[in-house]
């Protein structure tokens, strides 16, 4: 029934990838640029004594050194981030100054020449040294460390009533890593002066171009209008180039400024490890009660996550964190309270999942747990316990048949059948004793995913959609394409409306003087929100031409058909005309406009402050998986040999992308669930590269199937909604899982490194 | 401290001979990107890990961030920027990476389909295991890397039926 | 990066003068995997003047037989190294490590002499080329020298070359007929990544069972790569059981400690050092 949309087209920005012409922000060069470079902070929390510029700037080639006295406007950015540190540093990826000379290899040698003094001082380097009162404090204006609008909570029922009448209570405290989102590309950027603004063009690899355009135009006293931001081609960004662009367009629009020469910067791997976000560390304790049958009566949770010296999103994580804690579940009695602190170490930001895999983890480890305690298959407590339709979330927002699907039932007995599940669990559990040192194990888990946005901020989209006089259509859209298929999700939703193949539409670079300002790209809104603003600008622009198309052909508009690039009368196909013809009779022969915007909003959803009580989202994506593991229980080593794992997404507007970003999904979270850590030693950096920082190689992915299921998801544009980080989060817990199937043995702090499996704890130089 | 001196640099990338005189402490891949402008090479980590920066040198994948430019002598070097016919046709990888889903955010893919080119030169019917080896250098980020390795299969199997 | 200017020899012999002439104001280059690194973090002394590129040298390009010894000269990579035909026939253990190192870019460009010179106890080849008995020759302008691989080695990243040394050739007797090798590698990643652990053997037993020639070196748990001879010992003339295997693994987790102290690694290490070894030898060893 559909023509374009459902199917597994090209991507529409694979071309210029595959030819190796897509320009990434490093490929951009502009005549007479400066290159530019920070000078970081030596220790982790210091006073900043004295900087001493004067041997670099002697050095030939030097253009500029700036430090925190040359910003114009305000020197600190939203979430407290300084452009460069003025009297303190407060991590090892502070700023102190940044260099701008005639190549890279002078300014590579000058940063080394800037002289710092340094005051070292006492800090807080993890969450247990950031709760207790006597270890200090990373801002001298908050006094317990917490970061500010960074606790929310969830209250439901009444927990204690709901523990008293529990059978079994179980305590567990889960810990998690930082760990880096590890995009291939580097972080780019490359300011312009824009002498007509009195101000500044970026562009770069910028997942984030209105909240770049607000912090920079704030750091350089100008109005937004006069600082416009062009995202180039991404490689790859997963929340991450955010506050690290941020910082790098600040300092290069400073020096772009006060020399009128263009400025670029790029950064190192290792510079892009030091001061780019982190997903947050975290802390979960967690307390559950349930009857003997399995019945889930009250979860009470408290946790914790790290977000180092300066955030500006642990608010937002730990909303959507206080949402999920208590998982998939119909529980009566929710108490959940989610807090972030500061310490001098790199910082928590946005990382595909957002706060997702630290809670997921937890919570899906827990059930496994109380399974096990209650004697019940981990697929059967979840069966019992799991959100089915009409159910009530903690929240209140209940799961309305024909509004909010609720299929997770269907999913986790479908993923448990397909591998065998429990006869499998059983026969490991047998082997567990036997002489073979190579144990097997199969785990399960299961998540709900709320979509886009919700009460985390105004989920609104925009998006322009031009019609020329040749019948190619030009759209833009607010948010960004990162790698994720947007551009081509989008196309495909206004192919499909408009009746045109899919070559006929080209993607604008987002600009933030031509796109409007429609949020990050974030929460998996690209195509929910985005997606719906493009809908109804392409349907604003059909209900044009056919209008003008019934004039041409005689005939009632709802009697009009748009397809393969055709308009004609479904009652007598005979008569039509060409997508083109219709065209050019509106704007050549009517002197119509064939450009709409669509703004897509649903509204804000009100929830309250005291419960944190209310409709949090729209509605819900679900996933289920189950993996098979073998585990060399002589050094530790896992290997991940199979996934099988479902996702409900409403609907796949491209079924190959969408499948390309689950076993994406799946990489990422592998990656956390067995070697990704980012390591810190008192708040110094110990993994500066990928020889390090490991990430998966194509030896360490398994077999993977993927289903999609689909439903009449109301709320995204052909019922799509989210999916980019629905793929991650099922992960961890999974090989938590199985890998107790396999030896008895529960880990409860990641990754599951051949330390941690073999002695049950990690070891530290 | 030693002064760069600058050194001539005969080299033959796709196809065509240079004559270069380059600051002799460049890297193969700063001679690329920067002299060349050939930037479908990546730079990645700089220190050999990631494999966003390979290239063919002499018919071999390497990290062109690994080879001091003036190594390079004589060499005969492919980049991306070599695979398309004169006309601009796209070698077979290139159309398999598009057709499978291979390719998301694209920083890989050209250094991506430079070792699956060796491979396919070498070994015209590779197994899957056989492919994840030969991609094992090149990490990718985004895919999970299950549809480039369809994406060398599918190529594999039409460059050996030579329709393409 | 460094600054340094860069010559490339026409041959050894041209190369071995330059490196006489500049000694510690130059380098050598070949693979240049580790190299290239150092030189990026600005991390070799500041007097450093020349690169001289050895990396093309012919001379220095090949793997042949001569007599009972296997001779690889320096500039051979370590993918050339893992397919040869002559190291599978007659060293299959330096094919097994050497076919695990980095990835296959660092294998295309990578050289045994440079995992050598470089000497960090996680290399892969090294156990092997250990447990190989392997001689270095080693050049000096005209002067040449010859010294076992195992008395190269200072300590972590340290080897006792002068700065006018070049190693040109590794060498080693082919291993008997009948003799059986096996190398393991445990790393955190499937590929491309530095060995966790690394163990080569050589085992030989008689018609009797008896191991009549066994030789063990384990990467990263000794500041020096070494043979374990305490262990051999142990095995040397005896018919195997599996608990002389396991006693042989406990000598060198004994040894380990002995040598390195205990650190904080040493936790992890004792206990997968005792299973690997038990692992490696029972891959080769016809235990009673």
């Amino acid at each position: 029934m559909y023509k374009i949309i459902n199917k597994s087209v090209k991507r529409i920005d694979a071309y210029e990838k595959v030819t190796g012409k897509a320009k990434y922000g490093a490929d951009l060069n502009l005549t007479h640029q400066l290159y530019a470079k920070t000078v970081y902070s030596k220790y982790p929390h210091a006073k900043i004594l004295k900087i001493d510029t004067r041997e670099a700037e002697r050095l030939e080639g030097v253009v500029a050194v700036i430090t925190a006295e040359d910003v114009p406007g305000n020197n600190i950015m939203f979430g407290k981030f300084p452009v460069l540190a003025k009297d303190e540093v407060k991590y090892i990826g502070d700023g102190v100054a940044a260099v701008a000379a005639e190549s890279r290899e002078i300014v590579e040698k000058a940063v080394r020449l800037i002289k710092v003094e340094y005051q070292k001082l006492a800090g807080v380097f993890n969450i247990k040294e950031a709760i207790d009162k006597n270890n200090g404090k990373v801002h001298s204006e908050i006094e317990d460390n917490l970061i500010e609008h960074s606790h929310h909570l969830l209250r439901s029922g009444d927990i204690e009533k709901g523990f008293k009448e529990a059978d079994v209570i179980l305590e567990r405290t889960y810990q998690t890593q930082f760990v880096d989102q590890a995009y291939i590309e580097p972080e780019a950027i490359i300011v312009i002066p824009d002498p007509y603004k009195v101000g500044v063009e970026i562009h770069g690899s910028i997942q984030n171009p209105y909240s770049i355009r607000t912090n920079v135009a704030t750091v350089l006293g100008l109005k937004i209008n006069q600082v416009k931001v062009v995202q180039s081609t991404i490689g790859g960004s997963f929340g991450g180039k955010d506050e690290s662009v941020m910082l790098m367009a600040a300092r290069s629009a400073i020096i772009a400024m006060k020399t009128g020469r263009p400025v670029k910067m790029v950064l190192t791997r290792e510079e892009s490890f030091l001061e780019s976000s982190k997903r947050h560390a975290s802390k979960a304790k967690y307390k559950i009660g349930a009857k003997r049958d399995g019945t889930i009566v009250a979860v009470e949770n408290n946790v914790y996550t790290q977000g180092g010296a300066y955030n500006n999103k642990a608010m937002f994580v730990n909303w959507r964190a206080s949402i999920h804690a208590a998982g998939p579940y119909a529980i009566p009695n929710i108490k959940t309270d989610i807090y972030g602190v500061y310490t001098n170490t790199v910082y928590g930001g946005a990382y595909r999942g957002f706060s997702a895999p630290q809670i997921v983890f937890a919570n899906e480890s827990l059930i496994d747990e109380l399974a096990e305690e209650l004697n019940i298959s981990p697929q059967e407590i979840r069966i019992k316990n799991c959100l089915k339709p009409g159910d009530e979330l903690g929240t209140g927002q209940i799961l309305l048949p024909g509004k909010i699907p609720a299929p997770l039932e269907k999913m986790i007995n479908n993923v448990c059948k397909k591998t065998d599940f429990e006869s499998k669990r059983k026969k490991y559990i047998k082997e567990r004793e036997s002489f073979n040192p190579i144990k097997k194990g199969i785990g399960l888990s299961c998540t709900f995913r709320g979509a886009g946005l919700g009460g985390e901020g105004i989920d609104s989209a925009s998006a322009t959609v031009t019609i020329d006089i040749d019948g190619s259509i030009l759209i833009q859209s607010g948010l960004v394409e990162m790698g994720q298929g947007m551009r081509t999700a989008h196309a495909q939703i206004v192919a499909e409306v408009l009746g045109v193949s899919l070559d006929r539409i080209t993607f604008c670079n987002t600009d933030t003087s031509v796109t409007l300002d429609c949020g990050p790209t974030v929460a998996s809104r690209g195509t929910l929100a985005g997606g719906n603003a493009m809908l109804i600008a392409a349907r604003k622009l059909l209900d044009r031409l056919h209008k003008r198309a019934a004039i041409m052909l005689d005939c009632n508009i709802i009697d009009l058909v748009s397809e393969n690039n055709f308009i004609f009368n479904r009652l007598d196909k005979s008569r039509k005309l060409t997508f083109k013809e219709v065209v050019e009779e509106c704007l050549k022969g009517q002197g119509l406009s064939l450009s709409a915007q669509g703004w897509y909003t649903p509204g804000p959803e009100k929830l309250s402050s005291e419960t944190g009580r209310g409709n949090a989202y729209p509605t819900y994506s679900y996933g289920a998986s189950v993996i098979e593991l073998n585990v060399d229980t002589q050094t530790g080593k896992i290997n991940v040999e199979k996934i099988v794992a479902g996702y409900e997404i409403g609907r796949a507007i491209n079924p190959q992308i969408v499948k390309g970003q689950f076993y994406g999904g799946i990489l990422q979270g592998l990656g956390y669930a067995l070697i990704e850590e980012v390591r810190n030693k008192d708040g110094y950096l110990e993994t500066k590269n990928y020889d390090d920082f490991l990430i998966p190689s194509s030896f360490d992915m398994p077999e993977m199937e993927v289903t999609i299921y689909e439903s009449d998801d109301p709320v995204g544009p052909f019922r799509a909604k989210s999916v980019g980080e629905l793929g991650i989060e099922l992960m961890a817990p999974a090989v938590a899982n199985a890998l107790y199937n396999a030896t008895g043995k529960r880990i409860r702090e990641l990754p599951l490194n051949l330390e941690r499996v073999l002695l049950g704890k990690t070891l530290r130089k | 401290m030693a002064a760069n001196r600058k050194i001539e640099l005969n080299i033959k990338v796709n196809n065509k001979d240079y004559k270069l005189f380059i600051a002799s402490n460049k890297r193969l891949l700063d001679v690329l990107r920067d002299d060349l402008g050939l930037t479908g090479v990546k730079e990645g980590c700089a220190i050999g890990e990631c494999g966003a920066c390979t290239v063919i040198m002499n018919g071999k994948n390497v990290c062109s961030c690994m080879i001091l430019a003036g190594q390079a002598e004589g060499a005969e070097i492919i980049t991306i920027e070599g695979l398309e016919g004169p006309k601009g046709e796209l070698h077979p990888l290139q159309e398999a990476f598009m057709e499978t889903g291979a390719v998301q955010c694209g920083f890989c893919t050209p250094g991506m389909i430079l070792s699956s080119l060796v491979l396919l030169k070498n070994n015209p019917s590779p197994t899957e295991e056989e492919i994840k080896e030969a991609i094992s250098g090149n990490f990718c980020r985004c895919t999970g890397y299950k549809q480039i390795i369809e994406a060398v299969q599918l190529a594999a199997e039409r460059m050996r039926g030579g329709g393409m | 990066m460094q600054n340094f200017n860069f010559i490339r020899p026409d041959n050894l012999e041209e190369a071995c003068d330059l490196l006489v002439r500049y000694k510690d104001r130059a380098k050598l280059i070949t693979g240049g995997t580790d190299l290239i690194i150092a030189l990026r973090e600005e991390k070799l002394p500041n007097c450093l003047e020349i690169i001289i590129d050895i990396s093309n040298l012919k001379e220095l390009n090949y793997i042949k037989e001569e007599g009972k010894y296997i001779r690889i000269g320096s500039g051979v990579r370590h993918a050339e190294i893992a397919n040869n035909k002559l190291i599978k026939k007659y060293a299959p253990v330096l094919s097994m490590a050497s076919s695990v190192v980095g990835s296959p870019q660092i294998r295309n460009k990578g050289t045994i002499a440079g995992n050598i010179i470089t000497a960090s106890p996680a290399a892969d080849t090294i156990p092997a080329l250990i447990v190989l008995d392997s001689i270095l020759v080693i050049r000096k302008g005209k002067e040449k020298r010859k010294m076992f691989l195992k008395d190269v080695f200072e300590g972590p990243n340290k080897v006792n070359l002068k700065s006018d040394e070049i190693v040109c050739e590794i060498y080693f007797e082919k291993l008997p007929l009948g003799a059986k090798s096996n190398f393991i590698k445990l790393a955190r990643r499937n590929a491309v990544d530095k060995s966790r652990m690394n163990i080569a053997v050589v085992a030989q037993q008689n018609k009797n069972k008896e191991i009549t020639n066994i030789r063990i070196s384990v990467g990263s748990l000794t500041p020096i790569p070494e043979r374990f001879k305490d262990a051999e010992d142990l095995l040397l003339g005896k018919l195997p059981t599996q608990d002389l295997i396991q006693k042989a693994g406990k000598k060198i987790a004994e040894e380990m400690i002995n040598k390195s102290g205990y650190r904080w690694s040493t936790e992890y290490k004792e206990p997968v050092v005792k299973s690997l070894i038990d692992r490696v030898l029972n891959g080769i060893v016809e235990v009673e």
